[in-house]
């Protein structure tokens, strides 16, 4: 096998990346608030994730140190060369964003109005980036020769809805474990933390995270639907329904069935429909929310290693 | 000109001379293998095999038959490792052989899963992907490959491929049958041809092989139209639409 665990690996944490960022995009502009606080806690989040995720990229070549060859060639036909500037152009606004927030308390009102300014044009460019950051992953498995991944074009697809799942699962996590160190009596971390955002305000109201929650059950949801169509294609493909065979009742049956389609799809959807319409203080709905949430980020990972595995065999 | 190596699989007797010749040309080491239950061996092609005999078993009237043919790198005319190389390491030969720079390669893997063949692998000993080269360092000093130079039974032949093109169709046409030539046409034209006494599929190869990188747009679409619309529904739905409707509850409830 070529393409071994660092790889997919790397799928899952840049898809987690860009979706989070496109989440907490789409929550600004669809609830009409003018905090961007999810929007920095997701590029804070979402830059380390696709840093890590670029490392083990790097780990995974088999001459390491002549990674810099990439970036001596932009190819529109090859998807590996076009993610490689997809990848910097965005790690490059994120970084910017994240410069520009930890400065902003720290400079001038006007200037930090600038800043603003500038933040909220990087981050418009950077829905676009983040959009083919997620779909790049996908087509770089889909444009080969190996029928699990090229026998539909519904992988790109696939993998776009399971990053914008895991990308707000992400966010729920994280905001979640933020707001307990705010609530909580470690002081030093706190202000370690508000040295690093460069504010002291970077709790996530509880009703934000439920609904982010909510809005992952409408995601998964469609991750079904394509999930759905990605089999039928290969089934009623010539090529494609033997390379399926190796996922649905070959080798890789235990984790599609168990991780993909159970701790993926099936459970976190069913759980986030039981706390549908409660309070963000019921008794059990956050307990809730995190295993939910998590269930999609542990299945997130399980579906990169049974498709990248899976189309080797 | 383009150039091509001519494979005449019926006057192969996969005495496998072609394989021992191309890995002592090009330094390639020998592979410890264990007997699978046929002579047909190293199994598959590796990083250090760029060149091999396969031995197809069939049952014919009663009889059991061989059907021999090569596996090793067909270069494309529109070859996928080529299209998708993210870092300009393989070209594409002047004869029209497709070539991995050896100092340039970073050893991605992706030309590997790129192949409708399985040609190159990836070696972990040099961090690159190899195959076979057609012998470039050979041909360009007017030698032919060292698998052509000493098949012992003229099956293998290298030259001009219009040439070998019409000598092959000679020869297709004077074994009658099924017997047909493959990769004048497949993915722009191969400049690997073989002479096969039946179809490409009985040998293992595919009858109509797709280059990789053909349904590029599609497949960028697929995941760009699928960000915008999950983007925007779910949120739109949660964030806005619910956030309405419970307003508008909310000013019916005040009215009454």
């Amino acid at each position: 096998m070529t393409w071994t665990a660092l790889i997919w690996i790397y799928l899952w944490l840049a898809g987690m990346a860009g979706g989070a960022f496109l989440a907490a995009k789409a929550v600004g502009r669809f609830s009409g608030s003018k905090d961007d606080s999810l929007l920095r806690l997701a590029t804070y989040l979402a830059l380390p994730l696709a840093v890590v995720g670029v490392l083990l990229l790097i780990f995974e070549l088999g001459t390491p140190i002549w990674f810099w060859h990439l970036f001596t060639q932009f190819d529109f036909g090859s998807p590996m060369s076009m993610g490689t500037w997809i990848l910097i152009a965005w790690a490059i606004i994120a970084m910017i964003m994240i410069v520009s927030w930890w400065l902003q308390e720290k400079v001038s009102p006007e200037a930090a109005a600038s800043l603003a300014r500038m933040r909220k044009l990087l981050s418009r460019i950077n829905i676009f980036f983040s959009a083919a950051l997620i779909t790049y992953t996908g087509v770089l498995l889909a444009v080969s020769s190996q029928s699990l991944w090229a026998g539909t074009v519904l992988l790109p697809a696939l993998f776009v809805v399971s990053a914008v799942s895991t990308g707000v699962a992400v966010l729920v996590l994280a905001a979640l474990a933020l707001n307990r160190i705010a609530d909580g009596s470690m002081a030093e971390l706190k202000l370690a933390l508000n040295q690093i955002f460069g504010t002291t305000q970077w709790k996530t109201p509880k009703e934000t995270i439920l609904k982010l929650a909510e809005a992952d059950a409408l995601i998964i949801v469609l991750e079904i639907a394509v999930m759905i169509g990605y089999v039928i294609w290969l089934v009623t493909s010539t090529s494609g329904s033997d390379a399926l065979g190796v996922i649905t009742t070959g080798s890789m049956a235990a984790p599609f069935w168990v991780g993909v389609v159970l701790l993926a799809l099936l459970i976190p959807f069913g759980l986030d429909i039981t706390i549908r319409g409660k309070a963000a203080e019921a008794k059990g709905v956050m307990t809730t929310v995190i295993t939910s949430s998590a269930c999609v980020i542990v299945g997130g990972l399980i579906l990169r290693w049974v498709i990248t595995s899976g189309g080797q065999l | 000109m383009a150039d091509a190596i001519l494979y005449d699989s019926t006057k192969c007797t996969a005495c496998r001379a072609c394989q021992v010749a191309c890995k002592q040309w090009n330094e390639l080491e020998a592979e410890e293998t264990t007997n699978r239950g046929t002579y047909e061996n190293p199994p598959e092609l590796s990083p250090s095999t760029w060149n091999k005999i396969k031995f197809t078993e069939l049952e014919e009237g009663g009889e059991f038959k061989w059907l021999f043919t090569r596996l090793a790198c067909m270069h494309c005319e529109d070859a996928s490792c080529l299209n998708v190389c993210p870092t300009g390491a393989i070209s594409k030969t002047d004869d029209g052989f497709v070539l991995i720079d050896q100092e340039w390669c970073i050893g991605c893997g992706y030309c590997v899963q790129a192949c409708p063949y399985h040609v190159p692998h990836k070696d972990e000993h040099t961090g690159t992907a190899r195959k076979c080269t057609s012998c470039a360092n050979r041909t360009s000093n007017d030698l032919m490959p060292a698998c052509v130079t000493t098949c012992p039974t003229g099956a293998l032949s290298y030259g001009d491929r219009s040439t070998l093109i019409s000598l092959a169709e000679q020869r297709v046409t004077a074994l009658g049958g099924s017997a047909t030539l493959y990769g004048k046409n497949e993915l722009g034209g191969l400049h690997a041809l073989y002479i096969l006494e039946d179809s490409p599929e009985v040998y293992g190869l595919p009858a109509e092989p797709q280059v990789a990188t053909k349904n590029s747009v599609g497949q960028w679409l697929s995941g760009l139209l699928t960000a915008g619309v999950i983007t925007a529904l779910p949120f739109w739905f949660i964030f806005k639409r619910k956030s309405q409707i419970a307003a508008g509850e909310l000013d019916k409830g005040g009215a009454k």
